[in-house]
């Protein structure tokens, strides 16, 4: 198997002043990767995240730590000779060489020859939809057709890791849905192991089969998109995910009561008791329940209600604590800002994070 | 209609100089080159001098000097100035911390100096009594200074080559540098990944970039070289001379019945340059018309 070993990597920048030590530091990140895997480093930016991608490359010196492929130590291999791959933020293309050119600039570095790697090259090209592009310079594609050729040029080689740093923040939102379609379908096809890089929560989750949430130069957690979400093992991990409703409190023999006493609820799993923090996904709440049993019901005041893609999103002012939840139109058509409004929790579906 | 005409009248005056003596100097040569000539009583066009020159030996060893010296002259300036730039290139991307501007300026120097002075400088050094050869034949790598090669003042032309390639060599990093410094500093990152090394990288992305301007900047010392007088008047012998030197010679010789022959070798420059001058012009359009530089 060639899974991707990152072991212990980490990178200390110095600061600019030297009184302050180390202004940036990842710190030891331990990381294996399955082979054909599609793994995302999710943080936002200045997290260390494109650190950890430019040092799996290469590109950038570690301080200390390996890389493997396999069975085989690349951590003193220089990044050319790694066969890797990467698809920057911007395409990066050579404007001097044609599409075909520049998507067989890599199997013209292994030295294959001229028929046989633009007949690759082509191939490639039809594969994310360009077909007859070839003989174009990069400033005739429209920035999407870009970063296309720039995937283009990434596979072709059949490279043993493909890297990619935020390849589509650059692209606009539609474009960016259809790019993730397309990087989907072509990963799936080649099975090839994705590092993928991005800030964007929803891109992750929908390309990802496994994510790490990356926060302060370390890695806060790994898992599927789904495992994180419901299960975050820290408020930052909920925080960064978009989990705002977070209840800091109490659990005593198997009951949580929150610190403003907003909420006392069972807990319906075995927990020591000691200080929590309860988190409550914002599609949990709900404005009725016919069956109230084992739900929580919290008062609150409207403050806020936005409309989004067939939701409304509200912020309820809860005690003193603000609470986000997500209704339907029709539920929506019950409520406005300012009046006070009843939200149900169903107790299976609240997580707590020991404090 | 007035204030259309204005910034063309106020030009009149300057333009009107350069017109009259540029095109005056050139068409009163051309004429004269003819053999027309009212000052000896020739008012007749012919194209006898034309026929005594290409048919002398004089001529044609010139000229084969004149082309000689303007190429290797243009190469071996192109060659230094184009590593020159190539280093300074690289040295920038190593140098993040301290500046490379001391270099730079360093490279930038001889550009400020007068061809003549170069001249001189070479003679000073270059020639057999000269700087090099004393402190040679002091520190006793050669016998005597007679035993330095002869560099300057030669038949070959190497002391003319060698101060056009201290001369020019930066004119091409100059022309050179900006043009690399557009380089992207990711695309070494990328090209890196995708497995270039760093000849590879000069050779893929690198060269292809620079080619353009390295190209017209070696036509511009060409073209220049080739017509230049002072360097080889300075630097040259008698015979055989560079074209413009022989020019000078024929017109200066004592007889006026030469004048027509010295004319026709400076029309013969001119043609050349102009045609050199369109060749340069036809390949840079070819090569400006490189996509994706927007």
């Amino acid at each position: 198997m060639n899974d991707l070993r990152i072991i212990n990597m980490e990178k200390r920048y110095k600061s600019a002043q030297p009184r302050e030590e180390n202004s940036f530091m990842l710190r030891p990140v331990r990381l294996a990767i399955r082979e054909g895997e599609f793994f995302s480093l999710l943080g936002p930016s200045g997290c260390g995240k494109t650190t950890l991608l430019k040092l799996v490359a290469g590109l950038l010196e570690a301080d200390g730590g390996e890389v493997w492929v396999g069975d085989e130590n690349l951590t003193n291999v220089p990044p050319e000779s790694r066969r890797f791959a990467m698809v920057f933020q911007q395409s990066l293309l050579f404007p001097h060489k044609t599409i075909e050119d520049n998507v067989a600039f890599g199997l013209k570095m292994q030295k294959v020859g001229k028929p046989q790697r633009l007949k690759a090259a082509r191939g490639m090209l039809e594969h994310v939809g360009l077909s007859g592009f070839g003989s174009r310079f990069p400033d005739e594609l429209s920035g999407g057709q870009q970063q296309r050729v720039a995937l283009a040029r990434a596979l072709v080689a059949n490279p043993r890791v493909l890297l990619m740093d935020e390849p589509f923040s650059a692209l606009d939102p539609g474009l960016r849905v259809e790019m993730r379609e397309l990087l989907s379908r072509i990963q799936k096809e080649f099975r090839v192991t994705v590092l993928f890089v991005t800030h964007d929560r929803d891109e992750a989750f929908a390309l990802s089969d496994r994510i790490a949430v990356m926060g302060d130069g370390k890695l806060q957690q790994v898992g599927s998109a789904r495992e994180l979400y419901e299960c975050p093992e820290t408020t930052t991990v909920a925080s960064f995910l978009g989990l705002r409703n977070i209840l800091g409190g109490v659990i005593e023999n198997g009951h949580f009561a929150s610190t403003d006493q907003l909420i006392e609820a069972a807990v319906n799993r075995p927990l020591a008791n000691g200080d929590y923090f309860m988190i409550i996904r914002p599609e949990a709440l709900k404005t009725t329940e016919s069956d109230q049993s084992g739900h929580v019901r919290i008062q609150g005041i409207v403050q806020e209600m936005k409309y989004s893609r067939g939701m409304y999103s509200l912020k309820v002012k809860a005690g003193h604590q603000f609470m986000e939840c997500v209704l339907t139109i029709s539920q929506a058509e019950k409520v406005a800002v300012g009046e006070p409004i009843d939200l149900f929790v169903d107790t299976k579906e609240v997580w707590f994070i020991k404090k | 209609m007035w204030r259309k005409s204005k910034p063309y009248l106020l030009l009149l005056p300057a333009a009107a100089a350069i017109i009259l003596l540029f095109f005056g100097g050139i068409f009163d040569g051309l004429l004269k080159s003819f053999g027309y000539f009212p000052a000896i009583g020739q008012t007749e066009l012919n194209l006898a001098a034309y026929d005594r020159l290409l048919s002398s030996d004089a001529f044609w060893k010139s000229l084969t000097l004149t082309l000689r010296i303007a190429a290797l002259s243009s190469l071996l300036s192109a060659i230094i100035g184009a590593l020159v730039a190539i280093a300074l290139f690289f040295l920038n991307d190593a140098m993040k911390t301290t500046s490379p501007k001391v270099w730079h300026r360093l490279f930038q120097l001889p550009l400020t100096i007068p061809h003549l002075v170069t001249g001189y400088i070479i003679v000073l050094l270059f020639m057999q009594s000269g700087f090099v050869s004393r402190i040679l034949a002091a520190i006793g790598w050669i016998d005597d200074i007679a035993d330095f090669p002869v560099l300057v003042n030669d038949t070959f032309g190497w002391g003319i080559i060698f101060t056009y390639a201290w001369k020019e060599a930066p004119f091409v990093a100059l022309m050179l540098y900006p043009v690399l410094s557009r380089i992207h500093g990711s695309w070494r990152e990328v090209s890196r990944v995708f497995g270039a090394g760093n000849w590879q990288f000069i050779r893929e992305v690198v060269m292809p970039v620079m080619m353009p301007a390295w190209m017209v900047a070696t036509f511009i010392i060409f073209v220049f070289t080739f017509s230049a007088f002072e360097v080889p008047y300075l630097l040259g012998v008698t015979y055989p001379s560079v074209l413009p030197v022989y020019s000078y010679q024929l017109y200066t010789s004592g007889t006026l019945a030469d004048r027509p022959e010295a004319l026709a070798v400076n029309m013969i420059l001119a043609a050349i340059t102009i045609l050199l001058g369109l060749v340069a012009y036809y390949f840079s359009k070819r090569w400006n018309v490189l996509k994706g530089w927007g």
